[in-house]
């Protein structure tokens, strides 16, 4: 059964092949909520939130796009706007939320190259960070990303060209890593 | 100084120590499902067709106009004082209404806490504290507000502060432990019932809406 008929199917409120259309797509989108929140009941959370409103708004679903590429835009939207939450809400609480880490950079020097390139991403503006991660470390293309970003195709290049040279700058000490 | 043309040693090597940025754990399929399941069937019971939802608010507005009328009635003193005097009556009001909908949410919160903390337990005390923590934000603006000048939402506001500020502070690590003294703490000072007490009967369209 193709991906269109799996849909249809749905539609007609078949729940078998809700749960197969689930499990076709549920990895990327998890690993998505995960590299972009850092946090598994975040990402969790996000994976939820993205499959309860793709099931929902599944009538709006015209097929032009792929239906992968229609529930990545759910997913950058249900992430992205849930990360700002936890932002603001971590700004407001500050004085009660000592102990937990999740996106925000941590502000003492390390000389361990995973914790200044973990402390270099965090610290990339969020669209650069989110084509970053979904380019260089998911896999995506420049035409996924700006599909589901909203953005055009060179957009989504240019933001990667800037989030690659600001690394390359904050992660210089380790250059004899990558120029040998 | 920043470059801005490719380097393709660079980006290979960026990708490969990329990989352990955020490095997801295997999926967890069959929990997400569970709860997606479960959301989804909550939210159908509760879902209205259009014409239910006007028929809901118009309900909602007459409640709500039945209790603005019997408070306002009870308050003989701040009507027939002065000019001056009915319009913090009414934003009394105001941060009345506020009170009823966060109360119903703690309530809600407070009664997942009890009975959901114990399964995935890790995963759970995280979510748990993010909530409290929300919930706290929340608790102490309303001891500031008008509302917290009435001593015995005042009392209940503090100690809801408390609970909450304990489970804002859960750690993962010491969960089990930590859990049990909350709830028993809670159990002692009798703060559900409390809470459920400070609620006003009737229908609250949108009690618990977006709070868990």
């Amino acid at each position: 059964m193709d991906e269109s008929q799996l849909i249809a199917r749905v539609r007609a409120g078949d729940s078998a092949a809700e749960r197969a259309l689930y499990d076709t797509h549920v990895d990327r989108v998890y690993r998505l909520a995960f590299r972009l929140a850092g946090d598994d009941a975040l990402a969790q959370d996000f994976t939820q939130e993205t499959f309860i409103r793709a099931f929902d708004r599944l009538g709006s679903f015209r097929g032009d796009a792929a239906f992968s590429t229609w529930l990545h835009t759910i997913t950058t939207t249900v992430v992205l706007n849930g990360l700002r939450k936890v932002k603001r809400f971590r700004q407001r609480e500050a004085d009660i939320d000592d102990a937990h880490d999740i996106g925000t950079p941590q502000r003492h020097a390390e000389p361990d190259l995973k914790v200044r390139l973990k402390q270099a991403i965090d610290d990339l503006p969020e669209g650069y960070r989110t084509v970053f991660l979904m380019h260089d470390v998911e896999g995506y293309t420049h035409e996924e990303i700006g599909a589901a970003l909203g953005v055009e195709t060179g957009t989504s290049k240019a933001q990667l060209s800037r989030a690659r040279a600001k690394l390359r700058v904050a992660l210089s000490d380790f250059a004899g890593e990558w120029v040998q | 100084m920043m470059q801005e043309h490719e380097d393709p040693k660079f980006e290979q090597w960026l990708k490969a120590a990329a990989k352990s940025y955020h490095a997801p754990r295997p999926t967890p399929r069959e929990e997400m499902w569970t709860r997606i399941e479960d959301a989804r069937r909550n939210k159908h019971v509760v879902e209205l067709r259009p014409w239910m939802r006007w028929a809901v608010a118009a309900a909602a507005v007459l409640i709500l106009g039945i209790g603005i009328g019997r408070w306002t009635a009870r308050q003989p003193v701040a009507t027939v004082a002065t000019a001056d005097s009915t319009a913090p009556a009414q934003s009394d009001l105001g941060y009345q209404i506020a009170a009823t909908q966060y109360l119903s949410h703690t309530e809600a919160f407070l009664t997942s806490f009890r009975s959901d903390v114990g399964l995935h337990r890790g995963e759970n005390s995280v979510r748990f504290a993010r909530q409290a923590r929300d919930l706290l934000s929340t608790t102490r603006l309303m001891l500031d507000s008008p509302a917290g000048k009435d001593q015995r939402l005042r009392s209940l506001l503090e100690d809801l502060e408390l609970v909450l500020v304990q489970i804002s502070q859960l750690d993962p690590a010491h969960g089990a432990h930590d859990t049990d003294l909350i709830t028993q703490g809670m159990n002692q000072s009798n703060v559900l019932p409390k809470l459920r007490s400070a609620i006003p009967a009737g229908p609250v369209p949108v009690r618990t809406e977006g709070a868990l």
